[in-house]
């Protein structure tokens, strides 16, 4: 941290160099200018200055000019701050005009957003608790009239109100559309001038409006000097002028909540941008077979537009699981293969369930499976393919089955051969009269005798369940991601703004913070306690630990 | 063969010194001991055991089933009360002069979450159980371990909004703190809050509404900074799920049950830091709502999971 005092061209102002936050500065707009329609002050200096900065990468070599107000007192915040529109046309004009203002206000309220934000958790719940997408008569039954839960909610009040398809009921999407209003009135009204003011580099010229800080102490025979070169060394920015200065340390903390809700608005929007301008499908194809991605893809709202990509054919080369020694199902990959509309391959991967296809801004997943058919030989003729039929479904524990019809296939009570799999490896095989009769492997190629038939079964064809799915406002909503947690960590920094003046040979000190107030006193004494006594009769002695 | 009986020793070891260590409470509690401090002292070494007994134990069920010990309920109960002990030691190590009240909260946490996992409620599922599929990515680690973590610190930061609650409205509540007879039908919370208060009478017998105060100022900075802490871990959790899900179920919002309650509880800790911008309803008001998120992240962790629907079930268990 080597921060050096640099004298500039004006005398008495030290500009010292700067490190990471300054050059943000210096491509800002300072606004207090004395001909601006918001400035109100009645008396303001301006002073315009050149600054040569080492690390200017945007600006090298180029004089950036900055101007500082001095004021008398510490600039005031109020409701003035708000972006004063231009006096022009008339009283209805200024009537309508008032509207958006009054309306901002309303809306900037924080017990309003703390509600929205209560009704919002409310009605999550509530869908969590409600059964969602179910038909209307499940309704009926679980919330009927004649016995409605807490003596008044019946299936009325799930299906008016739309809770039965609660996160996209208008309720809930209104509630939410408030909630991103409030968010945007707030940051417009209360965030944005609070870092204006903070930004605005203030003295303060009495000591009796530094002792009023919320931290303050008196340092007799310092120099503010002296003071000013411990902050520096402390990552403060410090900024002197005659007998005050000023040092503030950690800005970003201030413009951080601000970056919180504009991320919380850019996930919100890209959520929007998906919710009605992305396609979705799904489906089943047995290994070999081909579909093309325009007939599986269904559009979920009225901003969806199909692209080029869905021209494509996708082949389903093969499908397979691995298992662990146990036998259970470790995972399972998709062979595919894309050809475009002249029948060229352009692409080919094998997909498993957390490694999915991208082309051509459409991605396919691995979501399910299913067993297509049985290939078996029977009696050495075929091979015939028998289709298989989903028994009961638990999850990732599937069962399927097939038949094979023995003998008089005529009479009403047909008999048969059942074969059972849970998964693609090992077939299960019972006889007519449905007793166990052994296991078989599509590969091993061993025959099984069962009451007189010879069965080869020669190979499980699954089939894949694949999802394929375009969006719009991923990148919007994956860049919201990323500066909602960077921003919500640079929030926790606390801004530090420290005052002093040089009263004689006394200085006197006076500071606050916004976040860390716990710990701001003892940091403060530790700093001061580095500032050098100034003994009267000799040089003035420097201790050896001045910071740096 | 050899890892699993190192677990088994593990296991019993670190809850041997749990218990321990909560008798040592319960002795300063009961019998006033002057040489407090020396016996501190041991129950922080006891704590330090722990620690390293239960870092031991998940490194030997990492090494012996292959992956992340984060996959089933228990694995994450345990990881839950490393979690505790974690936040406990680096409070510890930070603040070595004085004596904080976060180890009130975060001790008997680590002890009855060892307690209730290597219970006999949940023996089936002692054993390491294979992946599924699914769960077989990079992103199990990040996100479930920051899910944990994040637990861990808002359960503190809420327990200590709790013992703020109660010592403010002692009067009104009327807890038996005064003599230092207190029973177990009282529950976890309770009993924290009736050390804190015994603690109050004991060693602050004057100037009580002075030193409640301040206790009661320095239970709201630590809760405050620790649910700061805990509020990063559940967004960056919640934001990697989302990803994790774009990944490999092709939707980052799926509105399924374990979602929705994490978001509700990201929105409930959110209220909590608006109730502190505007310093009117600092103190009392954020600590309710802090009191609320409590009992949110309890359905949010368990509740679902009995549930045992949606997207989340690999954590789902049934009391039978």
């Amino acid at each position: 941290m080597e921060t050096l005092l640099n004298p500039s061209k004006t005398p008495n102002l030290f500009i010292p160099k700067t490190h990471l936050f300054k050059p943000y500065f210096l491509h800002s707009n300072f606004n207090p200018q004395p001909h601006s329609s918001f400035n109100r002050r009645p008396l303001s200096i301006t002073i315009t200055c050149k600054v040569k900065t080492s690390q200017g990468r945007k600006n090298d070599g180029k004089n950036i000019s900055k101007k500082i107000v001095l004021t008398d007192s510490a600039p005031e915040l109020s409701n003035e701050e708000i972006k004063a529109k231009p006096k022009g046309g008339g009283k209805a004009w200024g009537v309508i005009k008032k509207f958006p203002k009054r309306v901002l206000a309303i809306l900037s309220n924080l017990p309003l957003a703390i509600g929205e934000m209560f009704t919002v958790a409310g009605l999550m719940a509530l869908g969590t608790a409600i059964d969602q997408g179910e038909s209307p008569e499940y309704y009926f039954q679980k919330y009927p009239e004649e016995n409605p839960i807490f003596g008044f909610f019946t299936w009325r009040w799930v299906l008016t109100l739309g809770f039965d398809h609660m996160f996209s009921s208008p309720v809930f999407l209104g509630t939410l559309i408030l909630l991103g209003t409030s968010l945007m009135a707030c940051t417009y009204t209360t965030q944005i001038p609070l870092v204006k003011v903070a930004r605005r580099w203030s003295f303060l010229q009495s000591a009796d409006s530094i002792r009023k800080q919320e931290f303050s102490d008196t340092l007799p025979q310092a120099s503010v000097s002296d003071l000013g070169v411990i902050l520096m060394g402390a990552g403060y920015e410090v900024f002197l002028k005659g007998p005050s200065l000023y040092a503030f340390k950690g800005l970003a903390g201030r413009f951080a909540p601000i970056g919180v809700h504009l991320a919380m608005l850019l996930i919100m929007a890209g959520g929007t941008l998906s919710a009605t301008g992305s396609f979705r499908g799904s489906v089943t194809v047995p290994q070999g077979l081909n579909f093309v991605m325009g007939d599986v893809l269904g559009p979920t709202g009225f901003l969806s537009t199909p692209t080029e990509a869905f021209n494509t054919e996708v082949h389903v080369n093969k499908f397979y699981m691995d298992y662990y020694d146990s036998g259970e199902v470790s995972q399972f990959h998709t062979d595919l293969s894309l050809f475009d509309m002249n029948g060229k391959e352009v692409m080919r991967k094998t997909l498993s369930v957390n490694d999915p296809l991208r082309y051509g801004g459409i991605t396919i997943y691995q979501t399910n499976w299913s067993f297509s058919a049985l290939q078996i030989l029977k009696d050495g003729e075929g091979p015939f393919n028998l289709a298989m039929a989903p028994l009961t479904i638990n999850g990732d524990k599937k069962l399927f089955g097939t038949f094979l019809l023995v003998g008089d296939t005529d009479s009403s009570n047909v008999k048969g051969i059942s074969m059972l799999a849970r998964d693609l490896q090992s077939i299960v095989l019972y006889d007519k009269q449905g007793k166990f009769a052994g296991v078989r492997r599509p590969n091993s190629k061993l025959p099984i005798e069962i009451d007189g038939t010879k069965i080869v079964i020669v190979d499980a064809i699954g089939s894949s369940g694949l999802d394929l799915k375009t969006d719009p406002g991923v990148p919007a909503v994956y860049a919201g991601f990323g500066a909602l947690m960077l921003t919500t960590c640079i929030s926790y920094l606390s801004h530090a703004q420290i005052w002093a003046l040089q009263d004689g040979t006394t200085v006197i000190v006076g500071g606050k913070t916004n976040r860390a107030k716990a710990e701001f006193p003892d940091e403060m004494n530790r700093l001061l306690d580095q500032v050098p006594e100034i003994v009267e009769s000799s040089i003035s002695k420097k201790p050896d630990n001045i910071g740096g | 063969m050899i890892f699993s009986t190192l677990e088994h020793i593990l296991t019993h070891i670190s809850f041997s010194v749990i218990s321990i260590v909560i008798t040592i409470h319960f002795l300063t509690l009961f019998l006033l001991v002057d040489e407090v401090v020396g016996l501190y002292d041991s129950s922080e070494k006891g704590m330090v055991v722990t620690f390293f007994c239960i870092t031991g134990l998940l490194v030997t069920r990492w090494i012996y089933s292959g992956h992340f010990p984060l996959s089933d309920l228990y694995e994450s109960l345990i990881f839950l009360s490393w979690g505790f002990s974690l936040i406990h030691m680096v409070s510890y190590l930070k603040f070595k002069k004085r004596k904080n009240n976060l180890s009130a909260i975060t001790a008997p946490s680590v002890i009855f979450t060892q307690g209730f996992t290597t219970s006999g409620l949940l023996t089936k599922m002692h054993q390491s159980a294979i992946l599924a599929a699914a769960l077989q990515s990079q992103w199990l680690m990040m996100h479930v371990s920051m899910m944990v973590l994040g637990y861990a610190a808002l359960l503190c930061g809420s327990l200590l909004s709790v013992a703020l609650l109660v010592i403010t409205f002692r009067k009104a509540i009327k807890i038996i703190g005064e003599n230092n007879n207190f029973s177990f039908s009282f529950g976890k919370i309770q009993y924290m809050n009736e050390r804190s208060n015994v603690l109050l009478n004991t060693y602050f017998l004057s100037s009580k509404n002075y030193y409640r105060y301040q206790l009661t100022q320095q239970l709201d900075r630590w809760s405050y900074r620790i649910i700061s802490l805990g509020f990063i871990f559940l967004t960056v959790r919640i934001l990697l799920g989302a990803v994790w899900a774009n990944e490999a179920w092709g939707s980052y919002c799926n509105w399924d049950p374990k979602e929705t309650w994490a978001f509700i509880t990201w929105t409930v800790f959110a209220i909590y830091f608006y109730t502190r911008t505007n310093t009117n309803l600092e103190g009392v008001n954020s600590a309710l709502v802090a009191s609320m998120g409590f009992l949110i992240i309890w359905i949010c962790y368990f509740g679902v999971n009995l549930l045992g629907i949606g997207l989340h079930s690999y954590g789902s268990f049934t009391l039978n």
